[in-house]
């Protein structure tokens, strides 16, 4: 099938690639891309609307709390209604950290009033750290209690590797469900569930950024993306050697065997480790 | 802890008996560099300086420094040529501040870096403007005008202020870079527009909703010429005249740096006559340090943020012409984060290093980050590029690629960079890094 196209919508782009973001951006663009699928990128910043006939995939990436107030209002009332009715046709969804927390219902800062969330996850986010918008809070006190990290989850077959750096924790409601189990790391608040999932929507604290890490996510999200314009979601594998390898090379600093000749690995979580390929 | 009060007393102590006090450079990047431009000029004016080195950069780092240069009663030789040039960690900033009172305090560049460590760039900013608030009020503040975090920071401290920044126009780019992280207005945080970008957030910048523009900067490099990998070339006019600097750097990234430490010696009243002395500096470790290997020089360039890597590839780059490279990329101990590669400019250089080798213990996550900025033929995922994991490894099979008297550029982050030093030590070809 050839002549295939896609819209992914990028929101807040200057805003809010802040960790690599532009990363999830290009693994979406370039797989796309190697198998003759067009990726037509519409750049959604502040007052655009989001248009769910059009959009077949919205992308949010990472920020401070600074951003998150930048934008937290116009994502709850300008663009969250078109997101909320796009995923719920199908449209694929990948948001990661700060963005992630503002499609929930609401995020608590640590200080000051809560900010609204878009209310496409049954999800709340409540600010457990420092307050770092007071300059007297020292690096020390910035640190503490906060999930900095390598994070490994286990989403259904599949082993996701990503890191995290994350105070605030996510708490799921009723109707929620975690994208997977945390194997290595916090995840949302260290009740061993990680992310959220509806439908094709996913939010996760996942970076690395995570989508090039993780292949058989990003084609997931295309796949729900092409099923949403065509009906259908046929697509080429892909040779993915590097990505394999910087994947188990992400897995074995976890098994306290690193690859190469540096230093020995910090073994975290162990006991909880799925050896590589388990249930694949 | 008792041994931390220990140090601060030490630190506090030691700093108050040098006699022409101290000059403190912090900042994201170029903090190293500028001392050394700076220390130069300082010694040019008949100056001793006190510096640390690099990685030293901490309370512990300086206390240790001071140490060194103690008598054994535990006092520094009374000199009245002695003055400090410390570059201080900016995340300890703060701390080091509450123990030595600078007379100069230079501020270089703010970037991302480290952001499991440093967490935010606004975070980073707010703690500095807070701890400058204990200053003393004649404290001179030397600032970048062209960074917009940097140009206001503080502004209703009464201390004297010098800005330095880049005026030739001819280095612009069409855009902020990504990592720019979308400064805001410091006055109004209204949207800013650029009448000129450098790199990153650098250039001449305004607010276009309250109107507040780049302060017009006393120290500035009316015309910079990038020779090449090695050299370049910088017109600096400051309130006492004009000065032709040539320095044994490449990159507008160390243009900022002269002319940071041009800025310093204003605001220290050194003499105009000793500026030219920035081009005595030696590069410090890692930045364009040249060895000999078989035939063919071997360029170590440190690169351990996303501006650092990019303006170091595009410095080395800039002339279009293809190079033999050796990309390192490690991961430390405790901070296993390399998403920031992601936010180098890879893209843009697609081409110029055909037959790079990438080593270091996240050399795969590099390869993934450079297949995807497309440098490898995805079809068969077969590349030009190659992994070595291992740094000695890597640095032999780029060498056997590199044809005899052509050069090698390494750029890495630091283990990497240091694994290879200390091989290259063994072997006899460089000096201990204590010991340059």
């Amino acid at each position: 099938m050839t002549g295939r196209a896609i819209t992914v919508g990028y929101l807040y782009p200057e805003i809010m690639s802040g960790y690599g973001d532009r990363g999830n951006l290009a693994a979406i663009t370039r797989r796309c891309g190697w198998r003759g699928i067009a990726a037509d990128v519409r750049e959604l910043r502040l007052g655009d609307q989001a248009d769910a006939s059009e959009v077949d995939l919205f992308l949010i990436g990472n920020g401070g709390e600074f951003h998150q107030r930048l934008i937290a209002t116009d994502l709850a009332d300008v663009k969250g209604p078109g997101i909320c009715e796009a995923v719920d046709e199908g449209a694929a969804l990948f948001a990661v950290g700060a963005g992630y927390e503002l499609l929930g219902r609401f995020y608590q800062p640590a200080r000051g009033v809560e900010l609204p969330g878009a209310r496409l996850f049954d999800t709340w986010t409540i600010q457990q750290g420092a307050d770092l918008t007071s300059a007297s809070c020292t690096l020390a006190e910035a640190r503490a209690g906060r999930a900095i990290g390598d994070l490994l989850v286990q989403w259904d077959a599949e082993l996701l590797v990503g890191f995290e750096n994350h105070s605030a924790r996510t708490y799921l409601g009723p109707t929620a469900r975690p994208l997977g189990q945390v194997v290595a790391g916090q995840g949302n608040n260290g009740d061993g569930g990680e992310g959220v999932r509806l439908g094709n929507a996913i939010g996760t604290y996942l970076r690395g950024p995570c989508l090039p890490r993780n292949p058989v996510l990003t084609d997931f999200l295309i796949r729900a993306a092409l099923q949403r314009r065509y009906g259908e979601a046929e697509l080429a594998p892909l040779p993915d050697q590097f990505e394999h390898a910087a994947r188990d090379a992400a897995v074995a600093r976890h098994q306290g065997r690193r690859p190469g000749r540096s230093r020995s690995a910090r073994v975290v979580h162990s006991a909880r480790y799925a050896p590589a390929g388990a249930g694949r | 802890m008792a041994a931390l009060a220990i140090d601060a007393h030490l630190l506090s102590g030691l700093a108050s008996e040098i006699r022409q006090g101290a000059v403190i450079v912090t900042g994201t990047n170029g903090k190293g560099t500028t001392c050394r431009m700076l220390a130069g000029v300082m010694r040019a004016s008949g100056l001793l300086p006190i510096t640390n080195q690099e990685g030293a950069n901490q309370p512990r780092g300086l206390a240790t420094t001071l140490l060194a240069h103690a008598s054994p009663g535990g006092h520094l030789p009374a000199d009245d040529r002695a003055v400090g040039l410390f570059e201080v960690d900016e995340g300890s900033l703060p701390e080091v501040l509450s123990q030595v009172s600078p007379t100069i305090l230079v501020f270089t560049n703010v970037f991302r870096d480290q952001l499991d460590r440093y967490l935010d760039l606004d975070y980073l900013t707010r703690r500095w403007e807070h701890c400058l608030r204990s200053l003393p009020a004649d404290v001179t503040l030397v600032l970048n005008a062209d960074d917009p975090r940097l140009a206001c920071l503080a502004a209703d401290l009464p201390n004297p202020r010098i800005f330095y920044g880049l005026d030739d126009t001819e280095h612009r780019r069409g855009s902020t870079d990504h990592t720019s992280d979308f400064p805001r207005c410091p006055r109004c945080t209204g949207e800013l527009s650029y009448s000129c970008v450098f790199y990153a957030q650098l250039g001449h910048w305004s607010c276009a909703h309250c109107g507040l523009t780049r302060p017009a900067p006393q120290v500035r490099a009316a015309k910079v010429d990038l020779i090449g990998p090695a050299s370049s070339r910088l017109q600096v006019v400051t309130p006492a005249g004009e000065a032709v600097l040539e320095i044994p750097l490449p990159g507008l990234y160390n243009a900022y740096n002269a002319v940071a430490a041009v800025a310093a010696a204003t605001a220290g009243q050194l003499p105009g006559g000793a500026l030219p002395a920035v081009s005595q500096m030696t590069p410090a470790f890692f930045r364009m340090e040249q060895v000999t290997i078989g035939g063919r020089e071997v360029h170590l360039a440190l690169a351990k943020n996303p501006n650092g890597y990019t303006e170091v590839l595009r410095a080395l780059l800039r002339d279009g012409r293809p190079k033999h490279m050796l990309l390192g990329l490690n991961d430390r101990d405790e901070e296993p984060d390399v998403s920031w590669i992601w936010d180098v400019d890879f893209e843009s250089l697609c081409g110029l290093a055909p037959s790079a080798v990438l080593s270091g213990n996240r050399a795969c996550d590099l390869a993934v980050r450079l297949k995807y900025a497309g440098w490898t033929d995805t079809d068969t995922d077969t590349a030009a590029i190659t992994v070595e994991p291992d740094p000695i490894g890597g640095l032999r099979l780029a060498l056997a690629r590199t044809p005899e008297g052509q050069p090698l550029w390494v750029v890495g982050t630091y283990q990497v960079l240091w694994q290879l030093r200390d091989w290259m030590r063994r072997q006899g070809m460089v000096s201990a890094l204590w010991e340059a």
